[in-house]
């Protein structure tokens, strides 16, 4: 594979499953050294977009590239590794005899089995059974076997939930690291906070379609939502300064994420205002907020998904957050 | 050892293979069934006679026919148990979805958990009836040893086509059930129909004496059931001529055909589930 060729190509991908329609004209490019957070509610599509990357489903309609290989019906790319939501495995196992087995599926050495087991500080029960591990330390295993053999593409899904916020760090640091070494990485999750942090781009999904695609900043830019500042005698400042009265909404200034600059500029140089807060929306704002776009434009019976650019090599190398 | 065996020996087969044979025996489905055979086999062999009132070891034909009618019942049943859950317990798991995203055929995952749950069975089926066989020739009086090992071995080997048949309608159960407690229940109710109904509707019809159509009928009936199959098979090894399974070896069938038709029951069950495996949704 081309250290050029984007990690995963989708082109005008649909699938259906009997009549019902679960993906719809999906596209997306995903660089390498790319971490995607791919969102959506349940049932909007995202397991089934993710099977279909793992080479487990053929699309009705459209193109999967992989690593650089088109996907044939069945074919299974090489050099993918995957976490599948809420494992379990085999649990009269011991943890490496698990590692081990998998291990052995990809053709790895056993010495790369001990490896992962001391980095993900598994060591002290690797041979206890898998039974006896708790939700953090199965998790932990399933992830030392989803990068066993040091994928290019890593696929999670969920991998977060039920975990404690030190667990979900661990993770995180690690999908970082492989990311930094050069490692596509899509996480499908509902925890968009947890996310949020990580995520170079995202891919918000709704019953099907793409609704968004974007860096954070892109998403922020092409959101209506509005950014929030607030300071101690806000009704005073206001009144002295009548540029700022069109922001002014109950108790708060409010503007578009492009204005932010200026206003912020304005506070501080014309109003000697130096201390304020500032809320900008978050990724759960933007996901609240495309789905509840998404629900009225259905009810209206029009469509939600014009204008989206599915590039994330445009989106790193365009927009700065 | 040829670079070619290397190949299959550490092949994905192999690796899912040991383990499932690993599973089974943390599962001690292993440790059960061998114990449940040896028990049956020492008992057999042993006490077989007590019921007529001696205690010495009893005749050949009388040990086989002993032997195949406890085991028509527990082979089955061991062979459920051991294999129910291959398919639809990894699915519940996840851990088939994750073995499917490997680079692993449909075929390989089969071909792994066949040869893991064939070779549990077929190892306990021969040593523990293999040394019931060994305690007749080494203590027993009169026991021919051409005979012997003949009658024994052919109960072995319709014992393991027996065993292997009732893995795949366990695998085909499987595949086709979304969940464990559900294959349980339906493979039950298979055991229970082809092991005890099937048998006490054809003595019906026998019984019911509907003329020479009707034993056609039933000795056809017969052929359909692995199970009747297996019992015509050890009945003819000894030339005992009672029972109801015994009509079909006074039919014009032959030994040959008999393995020939559970063997054919073997090959239609492994395209089968094969075939419901590779066409199952993920």
């Amino acid at each position: 594979m081309s250290e050029l060729e984007p990690a995963v190509r989708l082109a005008g991908v649909s699938h259906h499953f009997a009549e019902q329609r679960v993906l719809h004209d999906v596209e997306l490019v995903l660089a390498r050294g790319t971490t995607l957070a791919l969102l959506g509610h349940n049932g909007a599509g995202k397991s089934t977009l993710m099977k279909m990357i793992l080479g487990l489903i053929s699309p009705a309609q459209g193109q999967v590239e992989v690593l650089g290989q088109r996907l044939q019906c069945g074919e299974r790319p090489t050099s993918i590794g995957y976490l599948p939501e809420n494992i379990n495995f085999y649990d009269k196992l011991t943890g490496h005899e698990v590692l081990s087995y998998f291990a052995a599926l990809k053709g790895e050495r056993s010495t790369r089995v001990s490896q992962l087991i001391e980095e993900f500080g598994l060591g002290y029960a690797q041979h206890k059974p898998v039974k006896s591990y708790s939700k953090g330390m199965k998790q932990r295993l399933g992830f030392a076997q989803a990068i066993i053999a040091q994928p290019k593409l890593l696929l999670l899904d969920e991998p977060t939930v039920g975990l404690d916020p030190q667990a979900s760090q661990f993770l995180y640091s690690k999908v970082n690291q492989l990311r930094d070494q050069g490692c596509a990485v899509i996480i499908c999750t509902h925890e968009l906070n947890l996310v949020e942090p990580h995520l170079d781009v995202a891919m918000m999904l709704g019953r099907g379609r793409c609704l968004a695609f974007g860096s954070l900043a892109q998403l922020l830019a092409q959101s209506e939502l509005g950014v929030q500042i607030t300071f101690n005698a806000i009704e005073s400042v206001v009144s002295k300064h009548a540029p700022l009265a069109e922001f002014y909404h109950q108790g708060d200034l409010r503007c578009s994420i492009s204005q932010r600059a200026w206003l912020i500029q304005y506070l501080t140089r014309e109003c000697g205002i130096f201390d304020f807060d500032i809320k900008n929306p978050c990724l759960a704002d933007i996901y609240n907020e495309k789905m509840t776009q998404m629900q009225s434009c259905n009810e209206q019976g029009l469509s939600f998904t014009s204008s989206i650019s599915y590039s994330s090599n445009w989106s790193l190398n365009n927009v700065t957050p | 050892m040829l670079p070619h065996e290397l190949t299959v020996w550490r092949g994905p087969v192999m690796i899912i293979a040991a383990k499932e044979i690993k599973d089974s025996l943390r599962n001690r489905w292993v440790t059960v069934i061998f114990a449940i055979f040896m028990l049956l086999a020492l008992s057999v062999t042993f006490a077989g006679s007590a019921v007529s009132g001696t205690l010495s070891f009893p005749a050949l034909a009388s040990v086989i026919t002993s032997l195949s009618t406890v085991s028509v019942f527990i082979i089955p049943l061991a062979a459920i148990l051991l294999s129910y859950d291959a398919f639809v317990g990894e699915e519940e798991a996840g851990t088939m979805l994750l073995l499917l995203s490997y680079p692993l055929t449909k075929r390989q995952i089969f071909m792994g958990k066949f040869v893991a749950h064939s070779a549990i069975m077929v190892t306990a089926i021969t040593i523990s009836f293999g040394l019931s066989a060994a305690i007749l020739l080494g203590f027993g009086d009169g026991y021919l040893w051409g005979k012997t090992l003949s009658a024994f071995g052919q109960f072995i080997l319709s014992s393991s086509l027996l065993a292997v048949t009732f893995i795949l309608i366990s695998y085909l159960v499987s595949v086709r059930s979304s969940e464990k407690a559900k294959a349980v229940g339906s493979l039950l109710s298979i055991w229970f129909s082809l092991v005890l109904i099937y048998d006490l509707i054809l003595l019906a019809l026998l019984v019911a004496d509907l003329g020479s159509t009707a034993q056609v009928i039933v000795n056809a009936m017969m052929l359909l059931n692995p199970t009747d199959i297996y019992r015509a098979i050890n009945l003819f090894s000894t030339g005992t001529q009672f029972g109801g399974v015994a009509l079909l070896t006074k039919s014009s069938l032959s030994s040959g055909l008999l393995y020939m038709l559970l063997s054919i029951w073997v090959v239609l069950l492994a395209w089968l589930s094969q075939r419901a495996f590779a066409r199952k949704a993920i």
